[in-house]
């Protein structure tokens, strides 16, 4: 069922209990998850961390768990699917659901002792209503026996036009009965098609912190960046990030009256959290500002830098902006100040010229100190680097460890760490971008595009990760789309493939929807994975919390895919 | 000693807090404490002050020493004394360590109070090295120093009596060497 009061039905019924927090892999949850355990801290509940990347690891979680904890916190996993079956808990274990994976699965709001949902009851919810999906079994079977000690009851001479009646409204009953489930399956069919992501689980959490009143500026700039998190990975639509921005950004207003008074000015050690309209050139404060700009998928893809006429244009568009490029390919922080100050209008309109719209995007930065500024986008880079680094001996829980510390202010060491992984990701994705393009490595299949990364490609062990390969697919895609001359191609979603695991034959394989400027993003590709492993009977492990990615073995990969094909034909 | 344990002694310093909840009175060894209620000042120990102010129970008031003019003047006093001038607070520097460094948000022009801090200490860490120097080098046999803090001397304790235990010995040796007698090892 859905929590209406967080206040009195989350916060107060944990506050003298053990609670156990289950956090999925994504920066959204880190970024909740941080709120919570400052709020935690402040009112001294006792809680245990468990960081889970997938359906398995829940499960292992939660049979560890359950003799000690009664409350169990799931950030960003369990909503889309029925928890309850999955995990059989016992009658007194009660599950806390903050999750931006949509649709709801029915079980799951429809529950009302065990399963409380986190989630606000926005409009694009669209959850069946209750009659439509059960139906009370007991009316069935009363009415029946009813007729039939009738039947028996009544003397012989009038049964058989008792009999007729009574088959005649049994026949009735079973007709209805069959409507009533063609109509059930086919709404729940529609329900649960696609899938999408709802409001952050950050902001949530950060929402019940306001509640509470215990909201402080690190806790708004971690639902900032839980926010910018689902922007970047693209997971939600363009309009409901501009309508949460502006939610934040009222939150932003509250907290910062205080640093214009100039009697009391706050100390520069305090954080600063400003609304900014900035340029979309990812990391460009950390780096310099050309490679900011050859690596930003947007600025890259718009150009066609993988073409040698793109590299010239680029050329053209620095002179163009009177930027003398030894400036433009030195470090940010030490270009002139002369060029620094007016950078943002500068780029903006030379972008308007070149037909690159929308060069700048609405976002937050934060400032702390002298030296640190940082911008939402690029903790997210450099958390999302930390979280999947392919370093080895690094077990998945000190990943998410690091990318956890990486989020605190007093851990400015290891966010550096992070955007430098950051950035050799962004160059490893943009040159495999580069040589998909430009060896034409992506297939038209029909109903979808498709590219595989063969085992030696470099740095294909960056792919073996779910976000860091769904970033690449989406960049992929975009730079397809302006590459190609293919009008119906332009149109299509594209399915990526890449090894995960070399030792046990494993692929890795993600599916996203078609690129579009008014694109909902809605996927459907976790259905139709989930059809075409059981019609081929390929060996798939359907074990991340986003359903279109999956784990595939490479000897079945040729068969999933032709039934893919004719799935989705 | 070690500055942590000076730290520690600072701690029980009182300062006043501005609750957000509302508790009644608490008893505790040290003495009583309370009654908390929303929005009314009230008195308590530093350490239980850090503790609300992380745990955002609580608004602390600087004290009143803690402010630019005030302090512009105790550094201007005690750059023209030779001697060491009267102290704000006992434990100034780290009630201002402290303070500023868990709750600078509550703190008006934090930055300057720090900066006039650290050159009140600087002066008085200064004075206090020229005259130890001159105690040693003149051979006084004792020196009276008003108004040092505990923090202050517990940054010279350690080398002054060290250095002056070793000046005995090599004193001590001289003089038996110079009387011909035989010395011992001490």
């Amino acid at each position: 069922m859905f929590i209406t009061d967080i206040k009195k039905d989350f916060y107060e019924v944990v506050a003298n209990q053990r609670v156990a927090l289950l956090v999925a892999g994504d920066i959204d949850a880190l970024c909740a998850c941080k709120i919570l355990q400052a709020l935690f801290h402040c009112d001294h509940i006792q809680y245990t961390l468990v960081p889970v990347t997938g359906w398995q690891e829940l499960g292992t979680a939660f049979l560890e768990h359950k003799e000690q904890f009664r409350y169990f916190v799931l950030i960003n996993c369990g909503a889309n699917v029925d928890l309850l079956e999955m995990l059989q808990p016992d009658d007194d274990s009660i599950f806390f659901i903050c999750d931006t994976h949509r649709p709801v699965d029915v079980v799951n709001v429809y529950n009302d002792t065990q399963i409380k949902l986190l989630i606000k009851q926005d409009d694009d919810l669209a959850v069946p209503s209750y009659d439509e999906i059960f139906r009370d079994e007991d009316e069935e079977n009363e009415d029946d026996s009813g007729n039939e000690s009738d039947e028996g009851s009544e003397p012989s001479g009038k049964r058989r036009r008792f009999d007729e009646g009574a088959v005649e409204r049994r026949i009735e009953r079973q007709r209805v009965r069959r409507e009533w489930e063609a109509r059930r399956k086919e709404i729940l069919f529609d329900y649960e098609q696609y899938e999408y992501h709802g409001t952050s689980a950050a902001m949530m959490v950060f929402e019940l912190a306001w509640v509470l009143t215990k909201d402080t500026k690190d806790m708004l700039w971690w639902a900032i960046v839980g926010l910018t998190d689902q922007w970047v990975h693209d997971k939600i639509t363009h309009m409901k990030y501009v309508t949460d921005v502006a939610t934040m950004q009222r939150h932003v207003s509250r907290h910062s009256h205080r640093n214009e008074d100039e009697e009391n000015s706050l100390s520069i050690d305090c954080m600063r959290i400003s609304f900014e309209y900035d340029l979309r050139l990812t990391l460009y404060q950390h780096w310099s500002l050309y490679e900011s700009i050859c690596n930003s998928c947007y600025t890259c893809c718009h150009f066609k830098l993988w073409t040698l006429n793109g590299q010239k244009k680029l050329q053209e568009y620095l002179a163009d902006m009177g930027l003398p490029l030894k400036q433009v390919k030195q470090k940010f922080n030490s270009m002139d100040m002369s060029i620094k100050e007016n950078l943002r209008e500068v780029i903006e309109e030379s972008s308007n010229k070149y037909g690159i719209k929308d060069i700048r995007i609405q976002t937050f930065g934060a400032q702390f100190g002298f030296k640190n500024r940082f911008l939402a986008s690029d903790m997210v880079h450099a958390a999302a680097a930390l979280l999947e680094s392919t370093e080895k001996d690094e077990s998945d829980t000190d990943n998410f460890i690091k990318a956890l510390d990486s989020l605190s202010r007093s851990n400015l060491n290891r966010l550096l760490s992070g955007i430098d992984l950051a950035k050799k990701k962004l160059i490893a994705i943009q040159q495999t971008v580069a040589s998909c393009i430009c060896t034409n490595l992506i297939l038209s299949q029909g109903p979808f595009l498709y590219c595989y990364l063969m085992e030696g490609t470099p740095d294909v062990k960056l792919f073996s990760k779910p976000m860091a390969l769904s970033l690449l697919c989406k960049y992929l895609l975009k730079a397809f789309v302006h590459s190609t001359r293919n009008k119906r191609c332009k149109l299509l979603p594209l399915v990526m493939a890449a090894p995960k695991d070399v030792e046990k034959g494993t692929i890795i394989v993600v599916g996203i929807p078609p690129e579009s400027e008014t694109s909902d993003k809605k996927n459907f590709f976790g259905r139709a994975f989930e059809k075409a492993a059981e019609s081929t009977g390929s060996r798939t492990l359907h074990d991340h919390f986003d359903t279109s990615v999956i784990e595939l073995k490479t000897e079945d990969r040729i068969k999933f895919l032709d039934a893919l094909i004719t799935l989705l034909s | 000693m070690d500055p942590s344990e000076v730290e520690f002694l600072a701690e029980k310093e009182l300062v006043k807090i501005v609750p957000n909840f509302s508790l009644d009175k608490i008893y505790l060894i040290g003495g009583d404490l309370g009654p908390f209620n929303p929005g009314l000042p009230v008195d308590v120990p530093l350490w239980l002050a850090l503790n609300f102010k992380q745990r955002q129970k609580c608004r602390i008031i600087p004290p009143d020493w803690m402010d630019v003019e005030k302090l512009e003047e105790i550094r201007e006093l005690e750059k023209r004394e030779e001697a060491f001038t009267p102290v704000p607070s006992p434990y100034y520097m780290e009630l201002t360590k402290l303070l500023l460094n868990h709750a600078s948000d509550n703190i008006p022009k934090a930055d300057e109070i720090r900066t006039l801090v650290k050159d009140i200490w600087d002066t008085r860490i200064a004075k206090l090295r020229l005259s130890a120097d001159s105690f040693i080098s003149q051979q006084e046999a004792h020196a009276k120093l008003d108004n040092l803090t505990l923090l202050e001397i517990n940054t010279i304790r350690e080398f002054l009596l060290n250095s002056l235990n070793c000046m005995f010995k090599l004193r001590s040796n001289l003089q038996a060497g110079s009387s011909g007698r035989t010395f011992t090892d001490y």
